[in-house]
């Protein structure tokens, strides 16, 4: 009984998760695509799980809603005034009370057992091979690699005017992350200013950075999504352009990560540390 | 009606001091959240002891240092090291390094937490720079220690036992109160514990 | 109002005060209940009205109207104070509840009947400091949450915020003192043999409710405290330089928040069952475990807070009994929809305006309550938090929600409020307009979070541009069946029929229904015997 109601379970939700890789973004880019009703594809081991387990939900929730719409209409046409003209008396049915009590606590102790789950799952810290620092500002991005000699960049929002043919609107910046595919990733996050979050639904990543402390979680990147760009957004109201920082990450494979490493380190190594806090400092002040 | 005023007025006043108990509630949570983050390391907070325990073990453990600066304060302050391999159990020192980049004497305290935020009780201080504010002179730089060792309960507690590493962070702010800054101190040198 | 001057040559013969003194220095729990309304209706314009021009900038792709990015933040966070603060409140709270509760439990009048006068005008007050704030120097732009550092003084240096935070000081005062005086009165001022085990649902919802709100709203008052001193007098609650830390404000805000969807809801609550109980012409079915599961929805409420702060960064532990937590809620709610079910199971139903805005609502409480069940995951948050998903969730659970209740409950009362009956067919017909209204308005907002849109932003990303714009749709259908609602109010108290004194027939025994339409100046010329009486519903 339990493993069939499990099987015709899993089977609606194959139904539902069969829809996600029709939702794969515009140019095979891990972003959302017009009219999608479903969340994006998973790229990573705890974004499979979350969207598997969201179909599970889905599942159960559309069959709750179903059977309190079936008794509402059935209620409204067999017990109207025409069809009913004498109401019953009937004001208590202990046998029922129960049933509805208890029926509930398993639906839900079935949901949440695995929820837990999920939950250690995607805070599992698994012996990560490099760490991406994140450093949220108002309103841009700033990333650093602590083991790639402490490459640090910052990742600006491009406007609709600077934009170049096949960029998308809202979503493009100067300058992406760039991450390898197969490799567990520490990310560290911490704020400048107000608080942000680091939000990238195709990896189940989303994390606010807090002023005066640092948050943990890991991503490891499937290895399909080589050379595909997976996007996200500020997820945390943080001011006048929380909606104008958005996050693009680049995939790579392991040799392209190393060489890019080296090409970045030339290309931003210019940046003088102590002129960069001054123009923050100004332009910190411009903003406010 | 009189007897009935009575009784309302009666009710009014235990609810009025159930609405004074709870705005002293909403204040009192203030110290209480800190000595309950203390206690239970709660939200990566670290504890402090006075020594680390006699004998470490042989199990390895990895920490890594993190360093951040407040945008208001014009200092530059990075890890000395990365990350240091220890024994678990192990008291280790770690050094900080912080420059005044402006032309005047700036103070600054730092605030601090661990990752992964579950393991902050077993994240031991002993004693570090972040106790006391630190004030630099104009182009100063100065080298900060921190000595703790993490506690081998963290191997024993099955919630924790799947964490190889650590990351010990913190942010400097300038202190607003310039009255309460301690004088330029001489001991933010390599080997002292400030 | 219309009635204040029609109600002179009606046959019952009290004496009324002069317009001043009856409306501004009103001890009388009706006339103040009907202020409140006024005030929850005007309020409602504007609020709904920020909505309404939200709906018209996101309609399409790219900045529209709103040029200005902090303005669109002030809307919307305008939007929520005034919705929560000064739509849903005072209208449930302050005007059914004034109307109702010592009615429906056969008191004269409230308790502390200038306090209740004090209550309303500090909110009145409120009102307008909230509605100064969002014009001065750059408005209130955190969202409702004010969450620090985003509401400190570096960057919302404007002294907006300052009036921001007074007015809910001062709405949370007015509501705090209203629910003392709910307390006190259906504690001590039921007519004989009215116990608490006879008292209508109406009055056990605002009840709960009034306990919600004395033991939640001085924690929003504390912190509040605290937000303004960090702000204007250099203390550091809130603020990492310091020590301080704006987590802190986070579960400060949210121990009052959660607490604070359930005083939104369990009034609506108490409103559907004593509509659904009417129209189906049966007594509600489990008494009971109705009155008792509304009191556990309050308890639970206390300790779920965490729930919205899954993202923060909270230890694994912590959000694992968070998550389970929430799921209990869960229980309570289902027993009360399955008791709604099983008291129309068996009736004879009438399908009036009021039954339909029932309905509706079981509808609309089903879907959002489901999608809470996804939400309450923690680990199915982290796609989730703060998308539009949340956007769905929340209005069809509790925005939406609480106005279908608000919307029922003037249809079912407006007869005994003002002596004349609102026209059947007009009432149905709104009810219609209004429900496809939300419906097509927020449930493609359910696609555009699964899709990963984050909330409160005045641009998004090209894909989201076709659930947002039959969203937007929705908003102009919803806008239609508003204007439509303050037709029939105005053609109600100007030409409607006049209202019998129980025009819903048998199925109508609360106490309210056996007193003349419209329930004059001094409700009970003798006090009402509960004795021997089963409960009323």
């Amino acid at each position: 009984m339990r493993n069939k109601l499990k099987m015709i379970l899993s089977a609606l939700a194959g139904v539902l998760i069969s829809m996600g890789p029709a939702f794969a973004g515009p140019n095979g880019d891990v972003r959302s695509s017009d009219w999608q009703i479903w969340l994006q594809e998973p790229a990573s081991p705890t974004a499979d799980r979350i969207v598997a387990f969201n179909g599970q939900l889905m599942v159960i929730e559309t069959l709750i809603v179903i059977f309190v719409m079936g008794l509402m209409a059935y209620i409204a046409y067999r017990y109207s005034a025409k069809n009913n003209p004498v109401p019953s008396k009937t004001t208590h049915h202990v046998g029922l009370e129960v049933a509805w009590t208890i029926l509930p606590i398993f639906i839900l102790v079935g949901i949440t057992i695995p929820s837990l789950k999920h939950l250690y799952f995607a805070d599992r810290t698994p012996d990560a091979e490099m760490t991406l620092k994140i450093t949220g500002n108002q309103w841009y991005w700033n990333y650093a690699y602590p083991d790639q000699n402490n490459l640090t960049f910052d990742s600006i929002f491009v406007p609709d005017d600077e934009l170049k043919p096949g960029q998308p609107r809202m979503l493009t910046v100067d300058n992406k992350v760039y991450l390898p595919v197969e490799t567990n990733i520490r990310l560290l996050m911490t704020s400048a200013d107000v608080i942000h979050n680091w939000a990238i639904p195709s990896l189940s990543v989303k994390l606010d950075t807090v002023p005066g402390r640092i948050n943990e979680t890991w991503t490891r990147i499937h290895e399909k999504y080589v050379g595909k760009t997976i996007y996200g957004m500020c997820s945390e109201l943080c001011g006048v352009n929380h909606g104008f920082m958005p996050i693009a990450i680049e995939a790579v494979s392991k040799e392209d990560f190393a060489k890019w490493v080296k090409q970045a380190q030339a290309k931003f190594a210019s940046d003088d540390p102590k002129a960069n806090v001054i123009v923050r400092l100004a332009s910190a002040k411009v903003t406010r | 009606m009189a007897n009935v005023r009575q009784k309302n007025a009666k009710t009014a006043v235990v609810l009025f001091s159930v609405v004074a108990g709870m705005i002293g509630l909403a204040f009192a949570s203030v110290p209480l959240y800190r000595i309950f983050c203390q206690t239970t390391g709660l939200a990566g907070t670290p504890s402090i002891r006075s020594q680390a325990p006699e004998k470490a073990t042989d199990i390895d453990f990895k920490v890594r240092f993190d360093a951040n600066v407040n945008t208001e304060l014009a200092w530059k302050f990075k890890p000395l090291q990365k990350e240091i391999t220890l024994k678990l159990g192990e008291e280790r020192l770690a050094f900080y390094e912080a420059t005044n980049l402006s032309d005047k004497t700036i103070t600054g305290s730092a605030v601090f937490n661990v990752t992964p935020l579950k393991i902050g009780q077993y994240f031991v201080k002993i004693d570090c720079f972040c106790f006391t504010e630190q004030a630099l002179r104009p182009g100063e730089t100065v080298q900060m220690p921190v000595s703790f060792y993490v506690d081998p309960a963290i191997y024993e507690d099955k919630n924790t036992r799947d964490v190889k590493t650590i990351t010990l962070s913190y942010t400097f702010y300038p202190v607003k109160d310039e009255q309460k800054v301690s004088a330029v101190r001489p001991s933010a040198t390599p080997g002292n514990k400030g | 109002m219309a009635n204040a001057a029609g109600a002179h040559h009606d046959e019952h013969h009290d004496h009324y005060p002069s317009f001043f003194s009856r409306w501004f220095c009103s001890t009388n729990h009706k006339d103040i209940g009907t202020v409140y309304m006024f005030v929850a209706m005007f309020a409602a314009i504007i609020g709904g009205g920020m909505s309404w021009y939200i709906r018209l900038e996101l309609a399409e792709p790219g900045i529209q109207f709103i040029q200005d990015k902090q303005f669109y933040n002030v809307l919307l966070t305008a939007h929520g104070f005034l919705m929560i603060f000064f739509v849903v409140m005072p209208g449930t709270i302050g005007g059914f509840g004034n109307w109702f509760v010592p009615m429906m439990i056969g008191a004269p009048d409230m308790a502390f009947p200038r306090m209740n006068n004090i209550s309303l005008w500090l909110l009145v007050v409120a009102l307008l400091m909230l509605l100064i704030s969002a014009f001065v120097e750059g408005g209130v732009g955190t969202g409702w949450t004010v969450y620090p550092p985003l509401s400190n003084s570096i960057y919302h240096p404007s002294p907006a915020v300052d009036f921001g935070i007074l007015s809910l000081h001062l709405a949370g005062a007015s509501s705090i003192l209203g629910a003392i005086n709910f307390i006190v009165t259906i504690f001590n001022m039921r007519a004989p043999g009215m116990t608490l085990h006879k008292m209508p649902l109406f009055v056990w919802s605002i009840l709960v409710t009034a306990f919600l709100l004395v033991l939640a709203l001085p924690v929003l008052a504390g912190g509040l405290t605290m937000l303004l001193t960090d702000r204007n007098f250099g203390t550091h609650f809130f603020d990492p330089a310091g020590g301080g830390d704006p987590i802190l404000w986070q579960h400060l805000f949210w121990f009052f928040g959660h607490p604070e969807v359930y005083i939104i809801i369990l009034p609506a609550f108490g409103i559907i069952s004593q509509i659904v109980s009417t129209f189906s012409k049966k007594p509600v079915f489990g008494y009971l475990g109705m009155a008792y599961a509304m009191a556990a929805i309050g308890v639970v409420g206390f300790v779920v807070w965490a729930h919205h702060m899954y993202a923060v960064g909270l230890d694994v532990d912590t959000r694992a009994y968070f998550t389970a937590a929430t799921m209990v809620i869960a229980v309570p709610t289902g027993v009360k929809i399955f008791s709604w079910l099983a008291t129309m199971w068996g009736g004879s139903i009438e399908f009036k305006t009021p039954m339909l805005y029932a309905f509706g609502f079981i509808f609309l409480f089903v879907v959002g309550g489901v999608t809470g069940v996804t939400l309450a995951n923690s680990s199915a948050d982290l796609v989730f938090h703060d998308t539009y998903f949340v956007v769905a969730h929340f209005h069809y659970v509790m925005a939406i929600a609480a106005i279908f209740a608000m919307f029922a409950g003037w249809y079912y009362w407006i007869g005994k409020m003002s002596g004349k009956q609102y026209s059947e067919i007009w009432g149905k017909i709104q009810f219609w307009i209004f429900f496809i209204g939300v419906n097509v308005l927020f449930f493609p907002q359910h696609f555009a979070g699964l899709a990963g849109m984050p909330r409160r932003i005045p641009d998004y990303p090209d894909a989201f541009a076709g659930w947002n714009y039959v969203s937007s749709i929705g908003a102009l259908i919803t806008a239609v069946g508003t204007l439509l609602f303050f037709v029939i109010l105005i053609r109600t108290y100007a030409s409607g029929a006049k209202a019998e004194q129980n025009p819903w027939g048998v199925g109508a025994t609360t106490l309210e229904w056996q007193v003349p339409s419209p329930a004059p100046f001094h409700t009970f010329e003798d006090q009402p015997d509960m004795s021997g009486k089963a409960p009323a519903e």
